[in-house]
């Protein structure tokens, strides 16, 4: 009897973990899989003429130029930034550290569209907040964030809190007591940051560096705002314009590109790894979070260099952009006359498409969250308590459809779903649906590692006294395994439902009219000339953004080390 | 008696019920699937207006830009699953490309009467709604107003010119064809475009922000964008210039392919309508048919002179124009 009640457990388990397996592999696997094969046999049939005509194209290198230009700029803006910024954040010994960690991460949350737009608003001769100080520049002279120059700079001063975040997570496991020697011997606090923290900090620095890397290669919001004007194409504009301007049949043409921004991602990420293999970083000790740098005379002057960086970065552009959204047309001065809401009741009330795309991106953002959580729990378990190597190749297939560019899924996801489903015969393409299966592919991963953490946290026994109770594997996950990860879970969803309802990539590319989302009527919007709507209704998109995030902050006990914007 | 009495009486009950029946079953119903590029707020009060015409239609409508309605119609004729009904898009052009291809409907039973000559096709396979010319935008802290196309390509403006690229916009690609078909602009205007280090955008909107903010104090814009910014008080002004404007006419058509014909028939009936024309120009359009009256930002008696356009020539030369273009100016 025992034995068939073991084996009926066993049997459970092993379904529960093949349905896991079909989940992610669907979501994963299908699609980039079917994108390199539409890369090589187009249409079904064996051919490199795709291949051929993209590989040869000067437009194609122009952009995979301007692309490597861009992401390296912006990677080493980033860095410098991000850098300095994790360094006095977690080695000194400043004031009002929790604010300002809110400030500088809150880029990272807000679409990057929405940082390139409220920039754009700031600079250039019709700049709102210029005009009232009356430092706008002369007719004619060109937005200097139209240029590779702007692209840089935006992209580095949006992916900077990403290095930043890497880097303090590790600078909280540097040994105090090396620094507190170093101190001891009599080393000035530069030689210590040379000589003990840099080299013990480079497995998180090149791994910030790869992420950085690689989200700068994928990004489309930035290069969309800035780069389409001037017709300084990337490879992620480069694919929207092929394929909004040509429709389906270019397909695998655009394939074979998705195909080389993943290769060039997967280099990045593999440079990484080869760094990093060379040389043992292991550290043995760890010790409480005691700040050993004292700024004494410096402390006033490096605070206030700190918040002036917040204000020139956050602040600055969100009042260029706010400012924007209250004058009725473009070019129009903001007196106490011209200010009006009609910008925010248009986009509110009238415009069917916002409309529509709001209640999209709630629904959407908030079904992939639910959804995701409930993946994740399960997935975790067997991740986290049944090793084998079929679950490390399901956790690194997880997450690719994160690491690789955005375009490059919603790609695959074309080509997936164009034609219909075979059984069921409904087409999910140009439906929401195809975007909401974007969402699940993209950012299951950030629902999946904080459940992750979670696991690490608990302790196993509970669990096993369960087990040797009688109860079976779906009781013990939703009675005792969730309660216990729900504070993890939480923070995860409400990390992919910010994620999800702010980006525009993926959507950029799969949308179709009736399952538009916010950050595509944006960029709509301003691509049509009415940039005072696209303004006000990326506001509404700030607005709630900065809402769900501080009222984290007023919840009870922190997930630690899950959202960004919290110690 | 009574039989005869009570069967002629029950005959004429049943004609009765019957005559609105058919009455009922003349009228349009069903789904009616329209593709179009026209502005998200237009095509939502068109297919209102025509819904409240002709109540027993369901309007689905899919909006998007000029090339991505032709891209998707594309792939829709190549699985070949086509699913629009009628098609409302911005130019002549791709609307004689599908002509050519023997993908629309004529429908010579349309009342064209007191339609503008040449906004609709011989054929009737196609039918002009309105009239969108392109002229200069300049803003209104520019230096100087050009009253002609010539004056905007003088070297005086170099470096303060922004325009559509024909590339993405409808409306720019007839512009090319008409302008270069003409021997007092030709290529050569274009040329001097360059050498002024002219700006080619991508399309109409970005003209309109580049204009309006100042960034590019002149530009080559189409009317209704200009009028309508600045009467919300953008500084901006609007020439028709002295040679003359290019115009498209934002034609209707009927697919072969239509599922539902009547109710297609009846959509170009209510464009070409009085209605249909009033209903453009309460949008802010010069409607196709000058009797139903002009928009009241045009300054009373203003008369646009049309170039005339050889809708023929400009398809038949399209794509050498184009790359011709993309050469000169880049991609």
């Amino acid at each position: 009897m025992a034995d068939t009640a073991g084996l009926r457990e066993r049997a459970e388990e092993t379904a529960l973990l093949w349905v896991l397996v079909a989940i992610v592999a669907i979501l994963s696997l299908v699609p980039l899989a079917r994108l390199l094969f539409e890369g090589v046999a187009p249409g079904g049939r064996f051919s490199t003429a795709a291949l051929s005509n993209v590989l040869s194209s000067a437009t194609t290198w122009t952009a995979a130029q301007h692309s490597l230009v861009t992401a390296c700029g912006g990677t080493a803006l980033a860095v410098l930034i991000g850098a300095t910024v994790a360094v006095l954040v977690a080695l000194t010994d400043i004031r009002g550290r929790n604010a300002f960690v809110f400030c500088f991460v809150l880029p990272l949350m807000i679409a990057p569209q929405v940082v390139a737009l409220a920039w754009l608003q700031l600079f250039g001769p019709s700049s709102t907040l210029l005009k009232m100080i009356g430092l706008a520049p002369a007719m004619g002279s060109r937005n200097p964030l139209y240029s590779a120059q702007g692209i840089i700079l935006l992209l580095g001063v949006q992916y900077a809190p990403l290095v930043f975040l890497t880097l303090r997570a590790g600078l909280r496991t540097l040994p105090q007591e090396l620094l507190e020697a170093g101190l001891a011997a009599g080393a000035k606090p530069p030689t210590i940051l040379r000589t003990i923290v840099l080299p013990l900090m480079t497995p998180p620095l090149v791994a910030g560096i790869a992420l950085c890397f690689v989200s700068c290669l994928g990004n489309f919001g930035i290069p969309a705002f800035l780069g389409i004007p001037g017709n300084y194409l990337v490879l992620p504009t480069l694919i929207y314009q092929r394929l909004a301007g040509l429709g389906p049949s270019v397909l695998s043409e655009v394939a074979v590109l998705s195909c080389l921004i993943g290769f060039i991602a997967v280099l990045g990420i593999f440079l990484q790894d080869l760094m990093l293999r060379r040389r043992d970083f292991r550290i043995t000790t760890t010790s409480n979070a005691m700040r050993p740098f004292e700024l004494a005379r410096w402390r006033p002057a490096v605070e206030i260099a700190l918040w002036i960086l917040t204000i020139v970065v956050l602040v600055l552009p969100l009042v260029a952009l706010l400012l924007s959204s209250l004058v009725p047309a473009a070019g129009v001065p903001l007196t106490a006359k011209s200010a009006t809401w009609s910008n925010y009741d248009y986009v509110l009330f009238d415009h069917a498409a916002a409309k529509r795309a709001l209640v999209n991106s709630f629904s959407l953002s908030a079904t992939a969250a639910i959804v995701i959580v409930l993946v994740a729990v399960p997935l975790a378990y067997f991740l986290v308590w049944r090793r084998s190597r079929l679950l490390r190749v399901l956790n690194l297939a997880a997450e690719m459809p994160y690491a690789l560019p955005g375009v490059v899924l919603a790609i695959a996801a074309i080509l997936v779903f164009l034609k219909p489903l075979p059984v069921l015969g409904l087409t999910l393409y140009n439906t929401v649906w195809i975007i909401l299966f974007g969402y699940l592919a993209r950012f299951l991963v950030l629902g999946l590692r904080p459940v992750i953490g979670g696991y690490y946290q608990l302790d196993r026994t509970l669990e096993e006294a369960a087990q040797i109770a009688g109860a079976r594997l779906l009781r013990r996950l939703a009675t005792i395994i969730l309660p216990l990860v729900a504070p993890m879970a939480t923070a995860g969803a409400l990390l992919v439902f910010l994620t999800a309802f702010n980006e525009l990539t993926v959507s950029a590319l799969l949308w179709s009219s009736g399952a538009e989302t916010l950050g595509v009527v944006v960029f709509s919007f301003q691509q049509g000339g009415d940039s005072t709507y696209a303004a006000a209704l990326a506001m509404l998109t700030v607005a709630v953004t900065i809402a769900l995030m501080l009222s984290t902050l007023l919840t009870g006990k922190p997930a630690r080390g899950v959202l960004p914007w919290r110690d | 008696m009574n039989y005869l009495l009570r069967g002629v009486l029950l005959a004429a009950a049943l004609v009765s019920m019957l005559a609105p029946l058919s009455a009922q079953a003349q009228a349009p119903k069903g789904k009616l699937v329209l593709y179009t590029s026209q502005p998200e707020r237009d095509a939502t009060q068109t297919t209102a207006a025509f819904k409240q015409a002709y109540p027993g239609v369901e309007v689905e409508v899919f909006r998007s830009g000029t090339t991505e309605v032709m891209g998707k119609l594309a792939a829709e004729f190549a699985a070949g699953a086509p699913k629009a009904d009628v098609l409302l898009i911005a130019d002549a052009a791709s609307m004689e490309a599908l002509k050519k291809d023997g993908r629309l409907l004529p429908y010579p039973e349309a009342r064209v009467a007191g339609l503008a000559a040449g906004t609709y096709d011989a054929d009737r396979t196609y039918f002009g709604s309105k009239l969108i010319t392109t002229g200069i935008a300049v803003n209104t802290a520019a230096k100087s107003r050009p009253a002609s196309w010539a004056d905007l390509a003088k070297p005086e403006n170099k470096g303060q010119i922004a325009m559509p690229s024909p590339l993405y916009s409808g409306a720019a690609a007839i512009m090319l064809g008409t302008m270069t078909a003409r021997p007092d602009l030709g290529w050569a205007f274009f040329e001097k475009l360059k050498a002024d280090e002219a700006v080619a955008v991508r399309g109409n909107g970005a003209v309109l922000t580049a204009v309006a903010s100042g960034e590019k104090p002149y530009g080559v814009l189409v009317d209704f964008m200009a009028f309508n910014a600045k009467a919300k008080g953008s500084p901006i002004e609007f020439i028709f210039p002295a040679e003359g404007v290019p115009a498209v006419t934002e034609p209707v058509a009927m697919l072969k392919t239509a599922q539902n014909p009547a109710a297609g028939r009846a959509f170009i009936d209510f464009i070409l309508s009085d209605e249909g024309q009033k209903l453009a120009l309460s949008m802010g359009y010069i409607p196709a048919k000058a009797s139903v009256g002009m928009p009241s930002w045009l300054p009373p008696g203003t008369v646009i002179k049309l170039m005339p356009t050889d809708i023929g020539n400009v398809v038949q030369n399209n794509s050498a124009n184009l790359k011709r273009f993309s050469e000169l100016f880049g991609n």
